[in-house]
């Protein structure tokens, strides 16, 4: 018995010593990232992360819109929640430890990380697809560096000086594998850098991009964008331009306006007159409009954001656009970000029509199409007679209303050089500061005026 | 010991015992106390595994073998006997332990008896804490030994517990011990601490391993202590039946901190309104455009008293009464919210248990339902299980066992204390709102401010339940005399449900969804195989020899699965079989593995020098490629003083033992698989997608822990007065930390081996034995920890990190404590205007722009200065009296909350009773600022500064319990062997100065290493009373 029992502990023993190989475990749920890049299909996987990512509710999940909503309220919205940080977005009394402020510029860089891991790693992209794949990421790439630049730089482009305006840091190579390296510590690029970066990545997106492509980026909306960035360095001509290129393109392949206006809201898959929207279902993406400026009755929080009458009142009786806000918890509230799980819709054609319009106004031309017919494109759609001849004041009404909550209002505002809550449009407290921790972790970074 | 009365009436008989190869010794043991025979003691040869236990009538036989002459008496609560046998009978009487020097201490792969330990070990004897009405065991240990720190994070019933053996010495990684029972480590559980799952009742011993001599042995996990949990086992003799019931109430601790009434928040809020408008008319830029003050006043006030009717529920909502009484106090509706958070609820237990045996095999087996009611609406706690430990001597060189333990908890959780549907967040609802509406149904936000945690109690529930498997079985093998093997394959399963629903009028389920179900499945499986040899064997007369050396190997794996739906026909469905859409679903598996080698020697030099050596080799699989292994070696050495000539004379003197241990020990308590660079699963649109999921590093190692440890244990007046003093110095270095790199780089932060912290302290326990006479007995234990944590490196670049959260302060500070309040200091309000004001950098001047303050003054500490307990137990022939009291001094909390419920109406939170003292006219000296509401954004809402920071001391009257035994003559005639009333209290009293709700509190959403010491909504902890009754027969 006495060598039996030995027998078995010496093989119990010597089957567990031979565990020992099993030190070297990897994570089931992983690869590893030396395979990341491997293959075409992974490359392109990397792809439909970084939309996964800059859907995140940091960045195009939402907060860039109601964030840009909450700064440019003269009084329009009023933010009730008890959320301190978003209020202090809508006072105009930021401090440098705004939590939202920071999860914006993070996620913003974790997105332009991977993009520039993907345009690195073309070489891997089947030929066929190379264009399309080049074209998305710098699309993003582009899109995501506006953002940036419209929120955190010292000042707007419009307020000139643009080559010593201090922007954000542009990033365009891959980032060393260790993330420690001094060479992320980048100094902050001055506005018109930034701006000519973007405008270069959006300008290839808009020629490598196809014209139609499913969920993901398109030739139309890399126009758009580009319609957007000259707005802000009031280029109306290269915006003209852009907003046509974007229309005739869009048109010619079965883009249009939705026939009401309601319908071009609250959808769970993108409608004919999305151009670009973040994809939310029950599983994935989120919105964090909806969180915000819709209510419990919804499954929202308590109604975050009031719309007040000073917004209400810009609708002329009749306007259908009203109707589309719905009453609850004592006030106002915006229908467009009313139900759970639908798409943050990021560009809509009826903005190429508005910014066409505007430009040919105020360069007296009708490239494209006059004004006139632009602007009554989405005033038929609210229900309201065409106006003849329309001024610039009245198209820039008419896309104030039209766009109004998407989160165009912060740098329309800019742009137009608009007074918020008596503040000039330029002043220091309608930029973010840059975030606290990033001023801690990045000692070239500078920080803006009025910010500690 | 020396107490005892020895007989040796057969040392006349005594012959040349060295003729015999082996001799066969008789004799019979007694009870010092009243001369009965003692059953079912253990006799055992010294340094070998032949033994057996006394029968019914106290007597036994037992075989010498050749060259050995000590036997060793043993029976739970009494002082262990050794004795020389100098002939062929033994007879022997047994007193009631009256110190503990010659109690076994369980030391991990092996056990020694006090006297001889040169490390710092703390025992908490199961029948200490037997029948304390607390759900988790680390409760019942709170305030019973020296260097042990235990805090339960608020009062919901059997969740988060903290305990700090001698400090934190981790930041990123876990700070908890190591919990081994019976040889076979302990799994994690999807919530809170599974030690819930362990019935402690079951529990013989906690052995408490604190410093780096005692804990190496257990490698790479022991930096933050090892607590050994060594389950009860039978006893030869007459099976022994005991059942134990008890009955009684849990209640909050500190039921309010006191909110403001109908009439007084009404008051309160229109002046806020007032000052508001003004301040937005004068100082806020007028942005609104009023064209006078006056006007807007007017609005306002307006826009206040439609806030009051909709919070009111008055217009246009049914039910709701009018407001307007309560201003001449009145009220119609006087809503006390706050009470409404708690239930009513009980405690009970019923448990039954039986051991015995016979020389060959001996059991212990029991069963228990234990149910515990928390104290907040819908929570709840409740454990069934069972155990059967058995030993079978199959022969004289064999011993096999099992031990085999099932326990099912339930735990109906409620959520955590930042959600808006946690009960407590109640108490932020207005007073004018009434709880329902006129039919019946819990009125909801509009009309409530926030959501009503009510809906959630009454429309969702969080059921977690947990099937625990624990066990092993075990052979030990005599090889040659001295030298034996043991081997032991250990299990510990847990199978863990959470099935929640949200019903349609929660905030989760609502919004059209009509309900949201979800269930959770995890499955943990830990098997362990230790196998080692023991040597114990005494050279000459001197030279005693304990070795061990041994290997184990650990694999632990983890499943997990989740499912969520929503979408019910309605509210009589609540299961994931009736939604219309299933929305989410996740699957994962982890698996860990763990190679170890271990060796330790003993020695001890004519029983008054001793030396422990011992190191431990930990292959871990959690670790970069470079460093898969390390090594943990531990010295220590003793000196028995008093075994000295030349001490012997001093009469006092009973027992000196200074001692002293290095030794090294490691924390691998970070995530798996942290040491790859890995890509997992994005989705986008249902579309598969890959995203980085973590840098690579690949230099990951455990962290490093090297401890010194200055000891002296003492006795005096024949051990009356026996007690141990430590001095530690405990220094981490390779500590993980995940420092913040700009997000430039593609992450906000990257887990290193970087940083460095250190752990001193001083640990002081003292028992004494104040009276001892037939019929009474006084017994005081005292212990005092201090113990001063400072953080000595963070990455070798920073010298702080402050905190993100504007509710909290916690930072990281070199030359400070880990979690240290760093933050803006308030200077009060301004007796000019009503603002804030705080402190910028030269301390004196202030500004009322919070971002302009200085932010980096220490404004208070959440790790105490001081920690004690004090346990006093009288007993007067059959009465028991015992009472413990636990105090911490000297630390911090910050309320999270206050910027909401102490903000001098920043918003409609009912606001705490102090905010009455706000500001009111110029000249008011006071720390509340002028009530404002923050309608227009246009003054910065309170964050965390000194305004929310209170000293957090406290003594509690933590266990109390007043016992009787009924005599053994009366048992008699009633056929049974013992009864025992007993009425056991714990947290009757506590004493402090801390406003909140209770002072022992680290919110549960936010708890971590650096985040301690702070409230947001946290319950109180909860006060229980019970009643008891113990038969045996």
């Amino acid at each position: 018995m006495k060598k039996i029992f030995g027998y078995i502990i010496a093989a119990g023993i010597l089957g567990a010593t031979s565990c020992e190989k099993r030190l070297d475990l990897t994570d089931p749920q992983a690869i590893d990232a030396t395979q990341a890049f491997s293959t075409d299909t992974k490359v392109k996987q990397v792809l439909v992360g970084a939309y996964a990512a800059t859907g995140g509710a940091a960045l195009f999940g939402g907060d860039v819109l109601w964030m840009s909503e909450l700064q440019a309220s003269d009084g329009e919205l009023n933010w009730v929640g008890t959320f301190p940080d978003p209020r202090m977005i809508w006072g105009k009394s930021m401090l440098t430890n705004n939590s939202n402020a920071y999860a914006t510029w993070a996620r913003a860089y974790s997105v332009i990380y991977t993009l520039n891991n993907v345009l690195a790693n073309l070489g891997t992209v089947v030929t066929a697809d190379k264009a399309r794949v080049e074209g998305e990421a710098k699309f993003l790439r582009g899109l995501v560096h506006f953002e940036l630049v419209k929120f955190y730089s010292e000042k707007p482009y419009a307020a000139g000086s643009t080559t010593t305006l201090r922007g954000i840091p542009i990033v365009i190579t891959p980032r060393p594998a260790d993330p420690l390296s001094t060479e992320n510590q980048l100094p902050r690029n001055t506005v018109e850098e930034v701006y000519a970066q973007i405008i270069k990545d959006l300008t290839d997106a808009q020629t490598l991009l196809p014209n139609r492509n499913s969920i993901y980026a398109n030739k139309p909306a890399a126009s758009l964008a580009l319609a957007r960035v000259y707005l802000q360095q009031g280029k109306y001509a290269e915006a003209r331009e852009a907003a046509n290129a974007c229309i005739t393109v869009a048109t010619a392949n079965s883009f249009s306006l939705v026939s009401t206006f309601a319908g071009a809201f609250n959808n769970g898959a993108n409608t004919t007159e999305d151009l670009f929207s973040m994809q939310v279902n029950t599983q994935t993406g989120t919105n964090s409009c909806f969180t915000f400026f819709s209510t419990t009755t919804y499954g929202a929080r308590d109604g975050d954001i009031e719309i007040t009458d000073k917004h209400m009142a810009k609708y002329v009786t009749g306007d259908l656009r009203r109707n589309l806000f719905f009453f609850e918890a004592g006030a106002f509230r915006c229908g467009k970000w009313r139900d759970q799980f639908k798409n943050v819709k990021v560009m809509r054609l009826a903005e190429a029509y508005l910014t066409r319009a505007e430009c040919n106004a105020r360069l007296g031309t009708s490239v494209g199409d006059s004004p006139e017919n632009d602007l009554h494109r989405t005033r038929s759609r609210a229900g309201l007679a065409r106006l003849l001849a329309p001024t610039l004041a009245q198209i820039l009404a008419e896309r104030e209303l039209e766009i109004a909550f998407e989160g165009q209002g912060a740098p329309d505002a800019k742009r137009l050089k608009q007074t918020i809550n008596g503040l000039a449009f330029d002043n220091a407290k309608l930029a973010f500061p840059i975030p606290q921790r990033e001023m801690q972790t990045n000692p070239k970074l500078t920080q803006n005026p009025g910010y500690n | 010991m020396r107490k005892l009365h020895v007989f040796m009436t057969g040392a006349l008989l005594l012959l040349c015992s060295m003729v015999f190869a082996q001799k066969t010794v008789t004799g019979k043991v007694t009870d010092t106390k009243d001369g009965s025979a003692m059953p079912g003691v253990s006799v055992k040869v010294r340094g070998s595994n032949v033994g057996t236990s006394t029968g019914n009538d106290g007597t036994y036989t037992i075989l010498l073998p050749k060259g050995v002459n000590s036997l060793v008496f043993s029976y739970i609560g009494y002082d262990e006997q050794e004795i020389d046998v100098k002939g062929n009978t033994a007879f022997i009487a047994l007193g009631q332990a009256t110190n503990s020097l010659n109690e076994v201490v369980v030391t991990g792969y092996g056990q020694t008896k006090s006297r001889e330990i040169t490390g710092s070990i703390s025992k908490v004897k199961g029948a200490d804490v037997m029948n304390m009405p607390v759900p988790n065991l680390t409760q019942a240990l709170q305030g019973r030994t020296a260097g042990v720190f235990v805090e339960s994070q608020n009062g919901k019933v059997g969740d988060g517990i903290k305990v700090r053996i001698r400090g934190a010495a981790s930041i990123s990684g876990g700070n908890a011990p190591l919990y081994v029972v019976d040889g076979v480590p302990i799994v994690g559980s999807l919530y809170g601490s599974s030690t819930a799952d362990i019935n402690f009742n079951d529990v013989e011993s906690f052995d408490i391993l604190k410093d780096a001599s005692a804990a190496a042995i257990y490698g790479s996990r022991a930096s933050n202590g090892v607590v050994i949990i060594t389950t009860k086992r039978g006893k030869a003799g007459k099976t022994r039946f005991n059942v134990n019931a008890q009955y009684g109430w849990n209640e909050p601790t500190n039921e309010s901190r006191g909110f403001l009434n109908a009439k007084e928040y009404l008051d309160y809020f229109y002046t806020a309104a007032d000052n508001t408008a003004k301040y937005h008319y004068n100082r806020g830029g007028n942005w609104r455009g009023y064209p006078s003050q006056a006007a807007a006043q007017t609005d306002m006030k307006t826009w206040i008293e439609g806030r009051f009717d909709r919070y009111s529920g008055f217009r246009p909502f049914r039910g709701g009464k009018d407001w307007r009484p309560a201003l001449a106090g009145n009220a119609l509706v006087d809503n006390d919210w706050a009470s409404q958070a708690y239930q009513d609820a009980n405690v009970s237990l019923i448990e039954v248990s039986a051991q015995g045996g016979n020389d060959k095999t001996k059991f212990y087996i029991s069963g228990s339902t234990n149910k515990q009611d928390g104290i907040l609406v819908a929570n709840g706690f409740q454990r069934m299980g069972g155990r059967i430990n058995l030993d079978n001597e199959v022969n004289n060189w064999l011993k096999v066992g099992v031990n085999l333990a099932l326990t099912k908890t339930t735990r109906n959780r409620v959520p955590d204390d930042n959600a808006f549907s946690t009960p407590m967040q109640i108490v932020a609802l207005a007073p004018i709102t009434p709880t329902r509406d006129s039919l019946g149904v819990l009125f909801n936000t509009p009309v409530t401010t926030y959501y009503n945690p009510l809906i959630d109690a009454e429309q969702a529930t969080q059921k977690v339940v947990a099937f625990r498997n624990q066990g092993k079985i075990f052979a030990d093998a005599r090889i040659f005399r001295g030298l034996n093997l043991h081997t032991e394959l250990g299990l510990d399963l847990t199978n863990q449900n959470e099935d929640r629903y949200w019903g349609p009028r929660t905030l989760a389920g609502g919004g059209g969804l009509n309900g949201v179900a979800r269930s959770q499945w995890y499955r943990s499986t830990r098997w362990v195989t230790n196998n080692y040899l023991n040597y114990l064997n005494t050279f000459g007369e001197k030279h005693k020899i304990d070795a061990t050396v041994g290997m184990s190997f650990e694999n632990l794996y983890d499943e997990y699965n989740y499912v969520e739906g929503q979408t019910f026909a309605d509210e009589s469905f609540r299961n994931l079989d009736n939604v219309a859409t299933i929305t989410d679903g996740s699957g994962n598996k982890t698996e860990d593995n763990l190679v170890s080698y271990f060796a330790r020697l003993n020695y001890v030099f004519d029983a008054k020098i001793l030396v422990s050596l011992s190191a431990r080799i930990d292959g871990s699989s959690r670790f970069g490629a470079n460093n898969k292994y390390g090594t943990f070696p531990a010295a220590s050495v003793g000196y028995i003083l008093t075994e000295e000539k030349f001490m012997q004379g001093i009469k006092w003197l009973s027992y000196l033992k200074p001692r002293v241990s290095y030794g090294i020990t490691g924390n691998n308590a970070i995530g798996l698989y942290q040491a790859r660079g890995t890509y997992s699963s994005s989705i986008y649109a249902n579309n598969p997608g890959l995203a980085i999921s973590n840098f690579e590093k690949a230099g990951l190692k455990w962290e490093t822990t090297a401890q010194y440890d200055l000891g002296l244990d003492f006795g005096f007046l024949n051990n009356k007065i026996t007690g141990e003093i430590d001095y530690y110095n405990k220094k981490t270095s390779d500590l993980l930390f995940s420092r913040p790199v700009t997000g430039i780089s593609g992450t906000t932060s990257l887990l290193g081996n970087i940083g460095e912290v250190e752990n001193k302290g001083i640990e002081f326990t003292i028992n004494t034995v104040n009276v001892a006479t037939k019929n009474f007995r006084w017994t005081t234990s005292l212990n005092i920890s201090r113990n001063r944590n400072k953080v000595l490196k963070i990455d070798g670049e920073q010298q702080e990190i402050l905190s993100q959260d504007a509710r909290y302060a916690n930072a990281l500070v070199v030359g400070k404590p880990i979690g240290v309040f760093y933050g803006v200091k308030y200077a009060g309000a301004d007796p000019n205007n009503g603002d804030p004001l705080f402190y910028k950098e030269d301390g004196k001047t202030t500004t009322s722009n919070y971002d302009e303050a200085y932010n980096k003054f220490e404004i208070g500490d959440p790790n105490p200065d001081w920690f004690a307990g004090v346990n006093n137990t009288v007993s007067w022939k059959g009465l028991e009296f015992s009472f413990l009291f636990q105090g911490v001094f000297g630390n911090q909390v910050q309320d999270g909350a206050g910027g909401f419920m102490s903000a001098s109406g920043d918003w409609f939170d009912n606001q705490t009773r102090d905010q009455l003292n706000s500001w009111k006219k110029v000249g008011d000296i006071t720390q509340v600022p002028e009530a404002r509401i923050n309608r227009f954004g246009d003054f910065a809402s309170p964050s965390i500064s000194s305004r929310y920071v209170y000293d957090a001391s406290y003594v509690r009257l933590k266990n109390v319990t007043l016992a009787y035994t009924v005599p053994a003559k009366v048992m008699t005639r009633l056929k049974l062997s013992s009864a025992r009333f007993y009425v056991t209290g714990v947290n009757l009293l506590t004493f402090t100065d801390y406003p909140g709700w209770d002072p022992e509190v680290n919110t549960d959403y936010r708890a971590g290493n650096i985040n301690q010491g702070s409230d947001f909504y946290a319950a109180p902890q909860i006060k229980s009373l019970v009643f008891g009754l113990t038969l045996g027969f």
